[in-house]
């Protein structure tokens, strides 16, 4: 792997740490990546199938071999069954991360949570009304209880649509309707998917498409607002906040600490245990200044948002981090945790700490969080944490910390606006932002560390789209700088005129990947005040770097909402040309958006400011030839 | 010369081998790319099935002396020299299938090829993936190949291992110990499922 670190990422604290972990040995997700080349092209194309045991069966796309299953699927059937599967599992892991935030706005009403309790009244009382609830004269605890109960029923399926689906424009539930695609439960339509992909039931390669995107919708719409909305009851709406970011925010002099994964529910209980002064007092007695917590991937992106938290690194940098040798201890909930991670920190210091019933890995210590434990467990294992610092040996931290700014929530943008989206949708009239693109998902190593996303949105920002974004790319967006006030100076002179009036940076950081429905949120309140539906505005969605079964649900959801979404890799589709050509064509004609797929982020680029010009085109406003 | 070795034990049957040769084999010598051309390219190495359906990866041995030079009629068939790869030339075939009669493995197939005059079909076999040699790569087959079936080695060094297996599993102490033992449980469920379907 030697002299390989350009290669693998484009950001100097990977680059650096990837000679230190080759030095230390390390094996990193670049080498294994490596060594699973070439990767199975059956699999690449989507032609193998592991559904039954007739097979496993694989099309030889040569045509020489098999050209159906031993069911009998054809190519289409089985890249569509594949990829109906893969959203199944991205809309199960948001939804079910959703369903834990809800159990624990029930257990607060049941007094049942310790450390937990209702941070923005005003949201709990909002979502309420929504869920249809009598609030009048009630206490928050007791609406918490009956919100709880609401929201779980949105998880079965007792109706015809899901209660939050109300949020988007009138003709695009219109047009959901008419495609027969609104969704109805959450644990529904995931559960319908994996009923319709078994063998012998649905082999029509465009019913499993479509149902694949409604299932995409009942996370969108679903699992993932739910997560979002109750995780900014429980510990507050983001509002604009300084940070810093990269693994130089990591202290030399500090006990570190470093959550990651996904859900809130315990990384907050970890951030008010560093907080209380009997920890910092212990710190000092061991020798260290004070405890230093920060954040990798999603669960760092909630704190970020919320406290502004320090931010170490996003998924391909959750190695590196710990082979800097500096962090006591790492405590990980679920999703993108690589199994890896024990093993690397099996060669320094570093305690694991896995957190959640559902998720074990190798080389971690298991204890597990609940809400009635959470508040207790997290003092314990932050005082094992500060304990373990004097057994730290060489350290490495070899940059500075980058300033950002993250909390962008819908709230605070339309508050930013002075309380509503019009200087927004002036400003795009008049052409001085020409758009807005969400930029999302994660790393692979099958993309430069960080190019997709920082080159991406470097070229949206200097021909005055906005950019929002959340996730992997958020992170890596704030580590490339363009986060500040200042960074204004990336930006074309449009964006940087309507930025600067408001104190903004050009690319607005909206959260976790559950928190992209913030950027639905915006979309249809966009679409909204100009009456009407999303798919005419002038937006995009890009996942330059993707990886996760998450990211194709949020990117079918994006699509199956009317925005126009590039991806970076490939997805397993190519085995049948009549999947791709519905996906980045057909579409269009069922819901007036299409996926496209571009793994180089110039030219992405290139196919985002097009579509963006056209659609302005077609809302009558001034247009450029790109 | 190192060359391409066949350990047919250690094939899992996943036909990596045979998507990676016709993708070299192809304009584009990418996927998905090159499965979108006309002709499309055909592999010239074939897993086969075994008696208990485990995969059996076969391609031309670059026999010598070779049978199939001396079937063939118009004189297509040649040993490179310098290679010692047993070659056809696309443009002198006729197609008359007496290499594929003489072929002791059976490893000649009859299609169009990118390589061949537009709309013909001739006799197409492993060339060795000479083109690659010379780029500093490996065959194709045996770089795809993920659990040693296919190796590109010395044929001494590979024929050493063999008799050191041979020679340790016959010592005093030895016991019988799987590769794989996953892949051994397979194996071995495979034969039990298929004596059950043969009988």
């Amino acid at each position: 792997m030697s002299n390989a670190y350009n290669k693998n990422t484009i950001t100097e604290d990977g680059q650096l740490l990837l000679k230190k972990a080759e030095k230390d040995q390390i094996e990193t997700v670049w080498d294994r990546f490596e060594n699973q080349l070439p990767q199975c092209g059956y699999c690449e194309m989507g032609l193998s199938c592991r559904v039954c045991m007739m097979g496993p069966c694989r099309i030889d796309p040569f045509e020489e071999g098999p050209q159906r299953g031993v069911c009998g699927a054809d190519a289409d059937i089985i890249v569509a069954r594949n990829l109906g599967r893969m959203i199944a599992a991205g809309a199960a892991a948001h939804s079910d991360h959703g369903r834990d935030l809800v159990e624990v706005l029930a257990k607060i009403a049941q007094g049942l949570a310790p450390g937990y309790g209702i941070k923005d009244i005003k949201k709990l009382k909002r979502l309420a009304a929504e869920y249809g609830l009598e609030i009048d004269g009630k206490e928050a605890l007791e609406i918490a209880g009956e919100l709880a109960d609401a929201m779980q029923e949105d998880f079965g399926c007792r109706k015809k649509e899901l209660t939050l689906v109300r949020r988007a424009p009138s003709k695009r539930r219109e047009l959901w309707e008419r495609a027969g695609i609104t969704p109805r439960g959450i644990d529904r339509e995931t559960s319908e998917m994996m009923h319709r992909t078994h063998m012998g039931v649905d082999n029509g390669w465009q019913s499993l498409l479509l149902h694949g995107l409604r299932n995409a919708l009942s996370d969108g719409w679903g699992g993932s607002m739910i997560a979002t909305e109750v995780s900014d009851i429980l510990f507050g709406t983001p509002k604009p906040t300084h940070n810093t970011v990269n693994v130089g925010v990591l202290k030399e002099d500090q006990v570190n600490i470093v959550v990651h994964g996904h859900n809130p529910v315990v990384s907050e209980m970890i951030l008010q245990a560093c907080q209380s002064s009997e920890m910092i007092g212990l710190a000092k007695d061991k020798g260290a200044n004070g405890i230093n917590l920060t954040g990798l991937c999603c669960t760092g992106n909630e704190l970020l948002m919320r406290h502004g938290i320090p931010m170490a690194g996003n998924h391909l940098m959750t190695e590196l981090v710990i082979s800097t040798g500096a962090v006591e201890m790492m405590l990980v909930d679920y999703q993108c945790i690589m199994p890896s991670l024990g093993a690397v920190a099996a060669c320094y210091h570093t305690r694991m700490i896995s957190t959640s019933d559902k998720a074990r890995f190798p080389g971690m210590e298991h204890r597990e969080f609940h809400p009635d434990n959470a508040a207790e467990m997290a003092l314990d294992l932050v005082k094992e944490a500060i304990e373990n610092f004097e057994q730290r040996g060489e350290v490495y931290i070899p940059v500075e910390p980058v300033a950002s700014i993250g909390g962008f929530s819908v709230e605070t943008i339309i508050d930013a606006m002075g309380g509503t989206p019009q200087p927004l949708i002036e400003a795009i009239k008049a052409g001085k932002i020409r758009g807005a693109a969400g930029i999302v998902g994660c790393n692979n190593p099958k993309i430069k560390h960080d190019y997709g996303h920082v080159t991406l949105t470097k070229r949206l920002i200097e021909n005055d789209i906005l950019v929002v974004d959340t996730g992997c790319a958020a992170i890596a967006n704030a580590k490339a700088g363009f986060k500040t006030a200042e960074s204004v100076k990336f930006a074309g002179d449009g964006l940087k005129e309507v930025c600067g009036s408001l104190g903004i940076p050009p690319v607005l950081h909206m959260g976790s990947c559950v928190d992209n429905v913030r950027i639905l949120v915006l979309a249809a309140a966009l679409a909204d005040a100009l009456n009407t539906d999303i798919s005419d505005l002038p937006l995009a969605g890009a996942a330059p770097e993707w990886y996760s079964e998450k990211a194709v649900s949020i990117g079918a959801y994006f699509v199956a909402s009317g925005v126009y979404t590039v991806l970076g890799p490939m997805p397993p589709i190519t085995g049948s040309m009549n999947v791709v050509k519905l996906l980045t064509k057909g579409l269009n004609d069922v819901i007036g958006a299409s996926f496209a797929v571009e793994p180089d982020p110039e030219k992405a680029s290139v196919l985002i400011r097009r579509h963006i010009e056209e659609k302005r085109e077609k809302l009558g406003l001034s247009f450029l030839e790109v | 010369m190192k060359k391409v070795v066949v350990h047919p034990e250690r094939c899992v049957g996943c036909m990596q081998c045979m998507i990676a040769c016709a993708t070299v084999h192809s304009q584009a010598k990418e996927l998905p790319a090159a499965a979108l051309e006309k002709p499309l390219p055909k592999p010239r190495i074939h897993v086969g099935v075994g008696m208990y359906n485990e995969g059996f990866p076969n391609r031309c041995r670059h026999c010598d002396p070779a049978p199939c030079i001396a079937a063939c009629l118009p004189g297509a068939i040649f040993r490179d020299l310098e290679t010692e790869s047993v070659l056809i030339d696309p443009y002198k075939c006729i197609n008359c299938a007496s290499c594929a009669m003489a072929c002791p493995f059976g490893v000649i197939r009859y299609n169009e090829d990118l390589l061949a005059p537009s709309g013909q079909t001739v006799a197409v076999k492993c060339d060795n993936c000479l083109p690659r040699l010379k780029q500093g790569l490996i065959p194709a087959c045996a770089e795809a190949c993920k659990s040693g079936a296919l190796t590109f080695e010395e044929s001494a060094k590979a024929l050493k291992r063999k008799t050191d297996e041979v020679a340790r599993s016959i010592s005093a102490k030895a016991e019988s110990s799987d590769l794989f033992p996953g892949f051994a449980l397979l194996n071995a469920v495979k034969s039990v499922q298929a004596g059950i379907r043969n009988a």
